[in-house]
């Protein structure tokens, strides 16, 4: 087993300098630079634009560049924001906490609900609740996300018209005077606001995982020793939950390797629509200002966790999986 | 008695220099009156997008951090009733007779929020450190006219002069740069130099740290979410109002970052956000709708005024390798008749949905006292462009229903402008359809912004691009001619790159541009303005089209806007120093 470990661990890094390598021709092969939108500012000499891009190291070749930031992250140091004239690290932390705010329980909420409904189906296959779980779950599956918030931020207008209270906030983390409140109602504030991001968050990917789950279990009720076990007269329940379900639950754990880069990556588009102080918006801004190593940072630390995500899961599954063995 | 006497003479004494300590800000500029105004309280404004630092001298976006609590004055600042440029942290000033030095006299008794004493070495220093060019600041280019340096020497602690390469009509812009403390930047800068000062003032800085000279300090900040300044007690000992009360009333200004305008949009009409400025048809109509319906207790100012930013379309005079394209593009007439084709109303129309302005020359039509009210517009009207398309030799159409020349050449070209700006692709459109009517082939193409300016500034005698849809923004009161724009070597001289003039009317709009610049006397720079106007109308360089105008809306808990005259894009609803909170 530590054999194997290692192996792949080996493995990982030519995959580290060839994906880091791809992100960073990538981003720099789109054309014009973090400089190119001064230069339609009637203020701004071209010699001064010349200037700051020799500063940037904006000037070198693509490869020079890739090799001195590439220096910088074996020193763990992920490199400069241009926009904030400041250490990557330092302005991205403070929003990957505040995206995790909504990630966390939103991810936990989908597990809780998605997987009981994948089971209900599978069991009451084309009932009534069957039947209505599949309209809601493609319902949420075929509105965007940000579309769900702007419905929700209607929703939370039109009622705050009618009765002249808001029940949930329309958007933002905190309320204002925030910083007066003591910390047990800071703490309280924030989760007042979180209520309705989390909701629209999950709501988008409960349709996906409860469908899969639903597939396994009735791929796996099917199967030949499901009909054994009912055969020996085993209870409904001990079938289903003892038998079928744990079986059902094994290709799970392979995407739990996904799910610890996505805990960095924002909740997506909810943020910007709801002023939700997140690494979404801030990692859209990075994009559309070509701020370089925003970019490339920020992809590095999500490739780091991909990498190291699918390690774990594929060790779980072996845990998890009789059949799979790491020689 | 006599020391009665003594006594009367101090006080009147006293009252001087207190009188002289302190800048009144005029009852004119608000619609409130003093015996009205309230202290204290909360305003609530909102921004799209994040602030990056509190440094003032890396900061590059505007509406930055630093321009917010120094409150963007400096030594002189401009009177929105007159656009006159008057003392503000300088008590007066003197212009000497060949117009190439400017002597200030700063006022006495202002402080920095530290309680240090504001003096001539804040202005030096931060003059220094702006002209440094490894600190990267983004004012750099504005200490300079034509490569020359603009230099400032200290006179005595209140005193202060600038000198000029040459007489400037933007001498006063430059002069009212906004000084920050000597004795919070000096010591760093002289340490450890350029690499020093960027270090300094960022998003992690302790925000007791920062020293303010403004109106306000910063309290709180929480990245991607809220900045929350509070009064600084320092500027109101030297800024009152005309019933002598210390300024701002505000105890609090909290700007959320929502980067989303419907989400702006959605915060206005719950009242949880004070001030609005709407941009699209449908978000006015909807603050509209909820203030007639009684939902929201707002004011909207419909059409205040134009923005100062422009849309056109410039076609490209240097194209060596399309000797017909060049000809066609360097023609007046040619350009003229597409001038005739642009339907502008439409345009205002369609893409502003009414809310919009018609554009005819460089000056933005808010700049109202710089427009040339004579100058020739070649509005939409079709048969007009074909005629002149016809005097141009292009008289028979194709099977397609094109015209071509004698030679048999179509009239075709490319027009482009930036993906994802629905407005300039509407534009664009609206002339391919127009154009089509007349024969004329136009085929667009929306490309990627970057791509686009690359083939837009590149220069030399053959450039890749036919004609683009761009805009421009800025607009500067004092002298309203871009000067990377008018000149023939300027970066931003967009029709024509070779480095040189090519029309004769380039060479005299060059050398307008500079009489211009130098002339101090207004009356006669707008002469010269007005003429430049009147070619650039039949020189047509590049074709205006239109620009959006201002809306702002503010919800009425607020007070002390300005005055409807001179609500407008260039000085906005409000000064934030009068403005108070009603209820």
């Amino acid at each position: 087993m530590t054999a194997y470990i290692l192996r792949r661990i080996l493995y990982l890094i030519p995959t580290f300098f060839g994906a880091t390598f791809l992100a960073f021709l990538i981003i720099q092969m789109a054309p014009g630079d973090y400089l190119t939108q001064l230069e339609l500012d009637p203020k701004v000499t071209p010699e001064t634009i010349a200037r700051l891009r020799a500063q940037f190291g904006l000037d070198r070749p693509v490869h020079e560049q890739y090799l001195l930031w590439m220096n910088n992250i074996l020193h763990l140091n992920l490199g400069y924001s241009f926009a904030y004239q400041a250490p990557v690290l330092e302005v991205i932390w403070p929003r990957v906490v505040n995206s995790m705010v909504i990630v966390l329980p939103s991810t936990l909420l989908l597990y809780l609900v998605a997987i009981p409904i994948g089971v209900y189906g599978a069991v009451r296959q084309y009932s009534l609740g069957d039947r209505l779980l599949s309209f809601l779950a493609y319902l949420g599956l075929s509105i965007p996300s940000f579309f769900l918030a702007l419905i929700a931020i209607y929703i939370l207008l039109q009622i705050k018209f009618r009765t002249g209270t808001l029940i949930f906030p329309v958007s933002g983390m905190t309320s204002s005077g925030f910083e007066q409140l003591p910390p047990l109602r800071q703490l309280l504030d924030i989760a007042w606001h979180a209520v309705v991001p989390v909701l629209v968050a999950t709501a988008n990917d409960i349709a996906g995982l409860s469908r899969l789950m639903r597939g396994q279990m009735l791929e796996v009720l099917g199967q030949d020793y499901i009909r054994t076990a009912r055969a020996k007269g085993l209870a409904e329940r001990v079938v289903l939950y003892k038998h079928a379900f744990r079986n059902a639950v094994i290709p799970f754990v392979a995407t739990l390797g996904g799910l610890l880069p996505s805990l960095i990556s924002g909740a997506g588009f909810v943020e910007v629509v709801m002023a939700w102080p997140g690494i979404t918006p801030f990692f859209l801004d990075a994009i559309a200002n070509q701020d370089l190593y925003v970019i490339a940072g920020f992809l590095t630390v999500s490739l780091v966790l991909l990498m190291v995500g699918n390690l774990i899961s594929d060790l779980l599954l072996a845990w998890v999986d009789p059949r799979i063995r790491y020689e | 008695m006599r020391k009665g006497w003594l006594v009367v003479a101090g006080l009147l004494a006293m009252a001087g220099v207190a009188g002289a300590q302190t800048f009144v800000w005029p009852q004119k500029w608000t619609v409130a009156k003093p015996q009205e105004v309230k202290r204290g309280g909360t305003l609530r404004n909102s921004v799209i997008s994040d602030y990056r630092t509190f440094n003032p001298f890396i900061t590059a976006e505007s509406g930055n951090v630093p321009s917010i609590i120094s409150g963007g004055r400096g030594l002189v600042t401009r009177d929105p009733t007159t656009g006159d440029w008057i003392p503000y942290m300088a008590e007066s000033f003197t212009v000497s007779p060949n117009k190439l030095e400017i002597t200030f006299k700063i006022r006495r008794g202002m402080k920095w929020s530290d309680g240090r004493p504001i003096t001539a070495d804040d202005w030096i220093t931060t003059w220094r450190i702006h002209t440094d060019k490894a600190v990267g600041s983004n004012s750099y280019d504005s200490f300079f006219i034509d490569g020359k340096p603009i230099t400032l020497r200290k006179i005595d602690d209140y005193t202060i002069r600038f000198t000029y390469p040459k007489p400037d009509a933007t001498a006063f812009a430059v002069a009212a740069f906004v000084p920050w403390p000597a004795h919070v930047f000096g010591p760093v800068y002289q340490r450890e130099g350029a690499e020093g000062i960027k270090k300094m003032w960022g998003l992690n800085e302790d925000p007791n740290k920062i020293v303010s000279g403004g109106p306000w300090l910063i309290e709180s900040y929480r990245p991607g979410e809220r900045l929350v300044l509070k009064r600084n007690p320092a500027f109101g000992e030297w800024n009152k109002d005309e019933a002598g009360n210390p300024v701002p009333y505000l105890d609090r200004y909290e700007i959320r970052i929502v980067k989303d305008t419907n989400a702006q949009l959605a915060e206005f009409l719950a009242g949880n956000i004070d001030l609005m400025a709407p941009s699209t048809v449908d978000h006015i109509s909807q603050i509209r709708q909820a203030i007639q319906q009684g939902r929201l207790d707002a004011t909207i100012k419909v059409n205040a005024s134009p923005v100062a930013s422009s849309q056109f379309m410039v076609f490209n005079w240097n194209k060596a390798s399309d000797p017909f394209k060049q000809s066609l593009f360097r023609s007046d007439k040619f350009r003229r008749a597409m001038s005739h084709i642009v339907n502008r109303q439409a345009v205002v129309d369609i893409v502003y949905g009414g809310l919009g302005t018609p554009m005819y020359t460089s000056v933005y039509p808010v700049l109202t006292q710089w427009i040339n009210p004579r100058v020739p517009k070649y509005e939409y009207n079709l048969q007009e462009a074909a005629k002149l398309l016809a005097e141009l030799g292009f008289t028979k159409k194709d099977k397609e229903g094109y015209l071509v020349d004698g030679r048999g050449r179509r009239l075709e070209f490319n027009l482009a402008t930036n993906a994802g700006n629905a407005q300039r692709e509407q534009m664009a459109k609206l002339f391919v359809d127009e154009a089509k009517k007349v024969g004329v082939k136009v085929n667009f193409t929306a490309i990627d912004f970057n791509t686009l300016v690359g083939q837009l500034l590149a220069s030399g005698p053959d450039r890749p691009f036919d004609a683009i849809i761009i805009g421009l923004s800025g607009g500067d009161l004092d002298w309203p001619f871009g000067s990377n724009v008018v000149p023939c070597k300027g970066n931003l001289h967009m029709w024509n790159k070779s480095g040189q003039c090519i029309d004769p009317r380039e060479t005299q709009l060059d050398a307008l541009y500079s009489r211009g610049r130098t002339e101090l006397d207004f009356q006669k720079r707008r002469e010269i303005g007005f003429q430049m106007q009147q070619i650039e109308a039949q020189l047509l360089p590049v074709i205006y089209i239109a620009g959006p105008n201002y809306h702002p809306a503010w919800n009425n808990r607020l007070g002390g806007e300005h005055p409807d005259a001179i609500i407008s894009a260039i000085w906005g609803q409000r000064e934030l120093e009068l403005t108070f909170i009603k209820k």
